[in-house]
Order: C-alpha cells, then structure tokens, then sequence
C-alpha cells in the first residue's frame, strides 16, 4: 500500500477508531474528561487534514487513488467489495467534511462547555465523521449505503440530544421515520443493480444499464437522495431537526448530511444521463424545493429554522443543476453553500445578541428593506403566509394520507389480534402518572 | 447435562445460577468441540447448539436475582435439553419428543405458561400436527431415521402439509401468531425469549422439510415464503401503535425472524445464508432486548410501557445504550452483524421472488422505526425526578450485555469468517433444493401430487 492510499484509509478510519475507543471506555465506567475529549478531537481531526492533503495531492497527479481491501463478505457469486476512493468528485467532498467537522469539534469545546451531553456530543461527531468520510470515499453503492446509514442514525441520535424534553425526541422519531422510509430506494437500488448489472461497483466505472432500468434505479437513488437531501415531498423533517444543538445542525443540515443526497446523485449522474425521465424528475424536485424553501423560509420566525429553509433552497438548486448535467458548478456550489451555512449556523446564536447591540448603537431597527414578495398582490401575499406558516402543508399531508390511514390499519389489527380474548389477560398500558415507583423511594 | 443440571437445581435449591451458569457452560463448551470437529457444510445442528448453549448461559448471567428461584433455573436448563436434543437428533421420534418436551414449561400457568389460552393452543396444535406428519411418515416408510428419509418426500403431499402446518403454529406465522405476544406479555420474560429463539419452525424447516421433501418444497414452499413475507410486514405494521414493551419486542423478533423462512426457501446460496446468518443475528439481538427489559422491569417496576415518555436513561444510561445497540443491530445498522445478514437476504430473495426481496426492506424499515420508539419512549423524553439511586447494569449484566453487543458488532466488522462457514452450509441446503428430483412423479406440483 502506497503513501496516499494509507493516508485515505487514516483519513477513513481515525474518527471511527476514536469513536470505538472512546464508546468502550465508557461501556466499561470510565468518562473521559472534558480536556481529554478536546485534545483527542483535535489530534484526530488534525492528523485528518494532513493525511487529506497528502490524498489531494496524489489526486491532483494522478486522477484516482484507490484501496481495494478485498471482500468484506463473500457468497458463492455475489461479494460485497471493499474498496475506498478518492477521485476528483470524492476528494472535494472529503476535504469538506474533514475541514468543517475538526471546526465544529473546535467550536464545541467551548460552545457545550460543561453542557451533561459534551461527551455524548463528541462521540456522535466522530462516529458522524466517520459515516460520512466512508460514504465519501466508498468505491461502491454498498460501501456508501453503510456510510450513508451511520450518517442517518448519528443525525437522529444528534437531534435527540437534549434527551430529557419530549419535542426534540418526538422530533427526532419523526427524523428517523423519514429516514428509513427513503433509504429503502436506496437499499433497493443498490440491490437492483447488483441483481441487473452483477456489481454496485463504481470504482472502475458505474454500471451500465439503459432504459428502463436506468431508469428504475435513479428513481430509486433519488427517494434515498430527497429524503436525505430534505427535498419535497419530504422536507417536512428539516425544520425538526433543528431541535438538536447548534453545531450539529451546522455540520448537518448546513453542511454535510442534507449534501449527501447530492452526492448520490453526481455519483449517479453517468446513468442519470440515460434517464431522461428521471433526470426531469431530479430538477422538477429541485425546483419545486427551492421555491418551497423560499417561501417557508421568509414566514419563519426563528434563525434556525430560517437558515435551515435558506440551506433547503440552495439544496434544491443543486439538484437542479445535477439534473441538467452541470456536475461540476454542483460541486463547486455544494462547497461554497457548506462554507457559508456552517458559518451562519454557527453565528446564529450571537447573531440576535449583536443585532440588538447594532440596533441600541443606531438608536432603532431601521427601515425594513423592499421584499421580492411585496411585488405580488396582497390577497396572493396573505394566501402564501398561511401555506408557510404551515410549511406548505407537507406534514399535514404526509399525515393525512400516509402516517394516519398506516395507525388506523395498525389499531384495527390490534383488534383483530384481541379477539377472544379477555381485557384482563392484558396488561393495561398505564399512563406515566401510575407508573409504580421503585420499592425504595416508597420507603423513603 | 442441562437436564442433570436441572434435576440438581431442583433438588439442591441453592447456588441456583452457579448450577444454571456450569450446565450451560459445559452444553457450550461440548457444542463448540462437536463444532470444531464437524465438516462446514454438515455443521448445522453443531452451530444451533453452540449458539442456544452460549444464549442460555448469557440469559443465565442476566437474570435478575429476583427471578434467580429454583423452578426457573430448572425450566430453562430442562428448555436448554430439550433444545438440544431436537437440535442434535436425527430420529423423528426423538425429535418429536423433544419438540413436546420443549413445550412442557409453558403449559402450566405456575411455570413459564402465559395466562391465556392462546400460547398453550398454538403449542398444542403444533405438537399434535407434528406427532400425526411422523405416524403418516412411519405408516409409509417404516424408518424414521432422517438420513434414510431424506430425498425420499415420506408420507407425500399430506405429511409435507402437517409439517409446514405445524410450523407454522410452532413460528407464529400469520394468522397463527397471536400466542407470541401474549406468551410475551404474560409469561416469565426470559425463559419465553429464550424458548422463542430456539426458532424450532425454522429448524423443522431447515432439517427436516427442505432434506425430505426437496421436490415438494421447490414447488409449494413459496406458499410458505408468502405466508412469512404476509407475517412479516402484518407484525411490523401491527407494532406500530403496540404500547406494551414485552409484546412490541415479542412483534420485533417474530417480524423479523419471519424473514428467515423466506431466505431458507429463496433457493440461492446467498439467500440460505443470508437466512442463517440471520437467525444468529436476531436470536442474539433479541435475547438481548429481552433481557434488557426484563433488568427495567425488575428496577422500575413491570408496568412499563411506551405510550409514554419515561426517561430512564437519567438512572440506567448503560441499559439505555445496550438497549439501542442491540436494536439497531437487530434492523440492519451498518456495522453489525444483520447488515450482512439483510444485505444477503434481500440480495437472495430478490433473485428468486423479486416481491419478497421488495417488501422485506419495507417490514424492516417499519420495525426499525418501532424500536427506536421504543427506545425513545423507555429512556428518552422526561426528566424523572423522585427515584433515589437506581443501580445502571451492574457488572455481570455489563458484562455478558457488552459480549453481545461486542459478538454482533465485531460479526458485522469481520464477518467473512462467519459468513463463509455458513456459505458452505448454505450449499449444501441450496443443492438439496436444486438436485434433480429423486421421484420424478412427486415434484410436478400441487395439483399433479393430489392426483397421486
């Protein structure tokens, strides 16, 4: 193994083996101090950048390094490769994620200071880290859906962070929920190709398949890419999300986790080509987003959520451009939209303490500026509040048609299962308030 | 040995879990030398005994002391022979005595039975179906000896529909799968997981069905592959608004062990094993989840339940963190060991019945969902004040909880070794499906054997 490759499989691995030393201590009763975390986070992400570079460079020259570590499973014919790459598309992604999460795990340490979750925090970051790098630098769709998985349930995990209020664990159910749902398309997709093309690989080059099946299988991709990317129908989720604490929002809906449904597709987008009902169908998506995103972003009233419709709106623009072929100015997009929204995300909780500080300088808030939407009449105006304020009814939809008629169907299976039996043979489910308290607070 | 064990557990009623823990001890160590000493692709039976010997001797180490009495220790030790035994035989009227014998603890209510008639029904039911497949096939063949039965389809038609019936009472396959929430939710906790997991449905297919009626099965077991798939996707979508935590885990475990039939029938080497890999996997997640509660129970009381937000991470943030690994490695986390298992399940089915290989991501994308609300609900949500201080796993739950935990994430992280070995099993079970049929005239189908 040359210089380069070692340093991408360093690059890979460091924050997973950091995540899996650091859970360990724990699992066996010992919690790392404050300090320690901190300095480890450092080292790692660090020792990440040089190691990136060292990858950069030979990428540069030579177009590819690749590390085939044979397979991870063999059976009969089918094999699940082990392959990690970096090329011109990977590596930008790489350095994105390996730059942002060193200064989101730098923000951290003074921004969770003392917080009881600091240490839970910097766990999930470098397990997020380490999800995210495999799905980068995965030389197949297999190797990416697990990445791609580890990234889903450390967003999840994130968002729950404040664990002991029921909205952001509700919220984060709700996360998940979407989640998995989507990931089946990619699940299936990956499947579709192996069972279509003999190989999920892309390490040589992507499947070819044409036609319907090209077809199939980018519209599989892209439900695993919208419900990642938060795209319509399924951006309902974003706004939820924004429960966790700030720097993962940052890293997550800012930057990392809502780019990785782009990154599916440009993966994708030699086989997109053959498609063109499904490339119409990435940049109806994206279009439809972007103007949804907009819209609900002005009628929101907290920075957060604000920023997080602005992040939606870019999203959507990126699709559209990978929709229309224009890989590279997706990229390059993807890259300068993380940068910002990171920083924005990051500034969101002073920003409201140096707006008031602006505004008693100035002695008022100022006059509002002119609005794009001040252009339309007021009935339009008012009718466009109301359906953003409810963020275009997609909850209430998604509700209405898919999650409601599914709880309806399940009850009525529950009573079916019921039926003979009688009610005291179950255990009733009793609320919380009855909940029996152990025998030793009685006593005390 | 289990059974000396319990016989001794019985008489002496003290050192109960020393006792538990040595009979097992001694069960595992005599199945991973049987192991060690079988060939790969004849190692099924070797590999079953391995894996309930090393369950019974982690649910020996979990069991809470308040369940530590001599008729529990006994009954799980008396399971384990019995399991053992149906594992290890290849005479059917050992194996139907076995099967009964296995059944025995859950009938009366005083010992591990359920309060209802539904778990003492479907065990009934099974057994007599069972019992009357092995008088038909001893009728027509006059051997009961599987090796000399095998490829001979004994008993035809009619003895191949008892077995798969009594499969299906003995799995909980739809409509027949209301007894496993209610065994759950009424009987003892961990003897009934334990009983569960010895998954004797599959077994009676896996060593029975497919060897005997190779012919038969490739031409009417997709029926029973649908029948899984429907169990499958009916429990996760029952689960969903299930509050009760033993009957939600009960739902998990039979929705996604459901599964394994349908890989075993899949036909493909990478479905087989797919399904082996995972009767492993749930087995060992399950037994987990199982045990877990039943270490809540003991500390918070047993009304539990996941309508609510009860926040007990606050007092057991290791059983929290057990608890949502053992989970999501039972739905496929990439890193665990299901994530092979369902990547070659799918993968398998999908070549053979395309719509099993669709639905099954479905019914496993909606009890993923279930047990992370039930991780939410249990330990998540709520700052719960007024407990004084509750004792998080103590060092001998830590202890086995981390060897599962451990065992399923490092299958996951090197999984080649484990997979190839049943890859091989996997083989063997694919040839007999796909070998040329020994009696031409039994394998035309279902239509052409009733003619017969």
């Amino acid at each position: 193994m040359s210089f380069p490759e070692t340093m991408l499989v360093f690059l890979v691995l460091a924050p997973g083996v950091i995540f899996g030393l650091l859970a360990l201590l724990w699992l066996l009763g010992l919690v790392p101090p404050e300090r320690f975390v901190s300095s480890i986070t450092g080292l790692t992400f660090s020792a990440s950048l040089l190691a990136f570079f060292v990858t950069l460079r030979e990428v540069l020259k030579s177009g590819t390094v690749a590390v085939t570590f044979g397979n991870w499973f063999t059976v009969h014919d089918y094999h699940f490769p082990m392959v990690l790459m970096a090329d011109r598309l990977s590596v930008a992604f790489l350095g994105m994620t390996v730059v942002l999460s060193g200064l989101i795990g730098r923000f951290s340490v003074t921004y969770l200071h003392r917080e009881p979750g600091f240490f839970r925090f910097f766990l999930l970051l470098h397990l997020f880290a380490f999800g995210s790098l495999l799905a980068f630098a995965a030389g197949s769709f297999d190797l990416l859906a697990g990445g791609w998985e580890i990234v889903g349930i450390t967003s999840v995990l994130l968002i729950a962070f404040f664990q002991l209020r029921a909205s952001p664990v509700e919220n984060a159910l709700r996360v998940f929920a979407v989640y998995r749902a989507c990931d089946i398309g990619l699940l299936v997709g990956v499947f579709s190709m192996h069972h279509w093309a003999g190989t999920a690989s892309f390490a040589d080059r992507l499947p070819f398949l044409s036609g319907s099946r090209a077809s199939t299988v980018c519209l599989l991709m892209l439900l695993a890419a919208a419900g990642k990317g938060a795209q319509v129908p399924f951006s309902g989720w974003l706004p939820r999300a924004m429960e966790g604490p700030t720097p993962s929002s940052a890293i997550f809906y800012g930057a990392i986790s809502i780019h990785a449904g782009a990154y599916l597709l440009l993966r994708l987008q030699p086989m997109l080509v053959q498609s063109g009902l499904a490339s119409a169908l990435v940049i109806a998506v994206g279009l439809v987003t972007a103007a949804y995103g907009t819209i609900c972003g002005r009628a929101s009233a907290d920075a957060k959520t604000s920023l997080a419709f602005a992040s939606l709106t870019q999203v959507g623009v990126v699709f559209a451009e990978i929709g229309l072929g224009l890989k590279w100015i997706a990229v390059v997009h993807i890259l300068g939209h993380a940068t910002v929204r990171t920083l924005q995300f990051l500034r969101a909780p002073s920003m409201l303490h140096d707006y008031h500080q602006m505004h008693s300088a100035i002695g008022g808030e100022g006059s509002r500026a002119p609005h794009l939407e001040d252009l339309l009449p007021q009935r339009i105006q008012l009718w466009l509040y109301r359906w953003a304020l409810d963020r275009g009814h997609l909850d209430t939809i998604l509700d209405r048609f898919v999650i409601h008629p599914l709880m309806r169907l399940s009850r009525l299976l529950a009573k079916l299962d019921r039926v003979g039996l009688r009610r005291s043979v179950d255990r009733p489910a009793a609320p919380v308030s009855e909940f029996r308290a152990p025998v030793q607070e009685r006593a005390g | 040995m289990p059974w000396c064990a319990a016989i001794l557990a019985a008489l002496a009623r003290k050192h109960l879990r020393v006792i538990g823990f040595l009979g097992a001890l001694v069960s595992a160590i005599a199945a991973a030398l049987l192991l060690l000493v079988a060939p790969a692709s004849g190692s099924l039976k070797e590999a079953l005994m391995l894996l309930y010997s090393c369950l019974t001797l982690g649910a020996m180490l979990a069991l809470p002391r308040r369940d530590c009495t001599y008729g529990t220790i006994s009954g799980i030790l008396f399971l384990l022979g019995s399991t053992l035994l149906a594992y290890s035989t290849d005479d059917l009227r050992i194996l139907l005595a076995a099967w009964i014998a296995s059944a025995i603890p859950f009938f009366p209510e005083q010992w591990f039975g359920a309060r209802n008639w539904r778990p003492r029904l479907a065990l009934l039911l099974s057994s007599g179906l069972l019992a009357v497949a092995i008088m038909l096939i001893d009728w027509k063949q006059h051997t009961l000896s599987i090796e000399a039965l095998t490829r001979q389809s004994p008993g035809g038609i009619p003895a191949f529909a008892l077995l798969v019936a009594a499969v299906v009472f003995r799995k909980g396959i739809c409509p027949a799968h209301a007894w496993i929430g209610d065994a759950a939710e009424s009987g003892d906790l961990v003897p009934t997981a334990l009983f569960l997991n010895g998954h004797f449905g599959a077994m009676l297919v896996a060593r029975l069905i497919v060897p005997l009626f190779p012919d038969t099965a490739r031409d009417l077991f997709p029926l029973l592959s649908y029948m899984a798939l429907a169990t499958a996707l009916y429990i996760a979508v029952r689960a969903l608004t299930e509050n009760s935590p033993r009957r939600l885990l009960a739902y998990l475990a039979l929705s996604q062990s459901a599964c394994i039939l349908a890989g075993l029938e899949s036909r493909t080497v990478e479905g087989v094993t797919g399904a082996l890999v995972h009767w492993y996997v749930v087995t060992a997640s399950t037994m987990g989840l199982f045990a877990i509660l039943r270490l809540l129970e003991v500390r918070f009381g047993e009304n539990l339940t996941a309508s609510n937000h009860l926040g007990l991470v606050a007092h057991a943030p290791r059983l929290a963190v057990f608890f949502i690994a053992f989970g999501l490695a039972l739905v496929g986390l990439p890193g665990t060991l299901s994530f092979c298992s369902q990547d070659l399940l799918i993968h398998g089915t999908l070549v053979s019945h395309p719509l099993i290989g669709l639905l099954l991501p479905v019914a496993t994308a909606m009890n993923a969902v279930t047990v992370f609300r039930l991780f939410i609900r249990l330990f998540l949500g709520r700052r719960r004040t007024g407990f004084t201080i509750m004792a998080d796993a103590l060092p001998r739950e830590r202890w086995i909880l981390t060897a599962g935990v451990l065992f399923v994430v490092l299958g996951g992280l090197f999984p080649n070794a484990f997979v190839a070995r049943w890859a091989a099993q996997a083989e063997s079970v694919e040839q007999s499906f796909n070998a040329p049929p020994a009696e031409p005239v039994i394998s035309i189908g279902w239509v052409y054997g009733l003619r017969r």
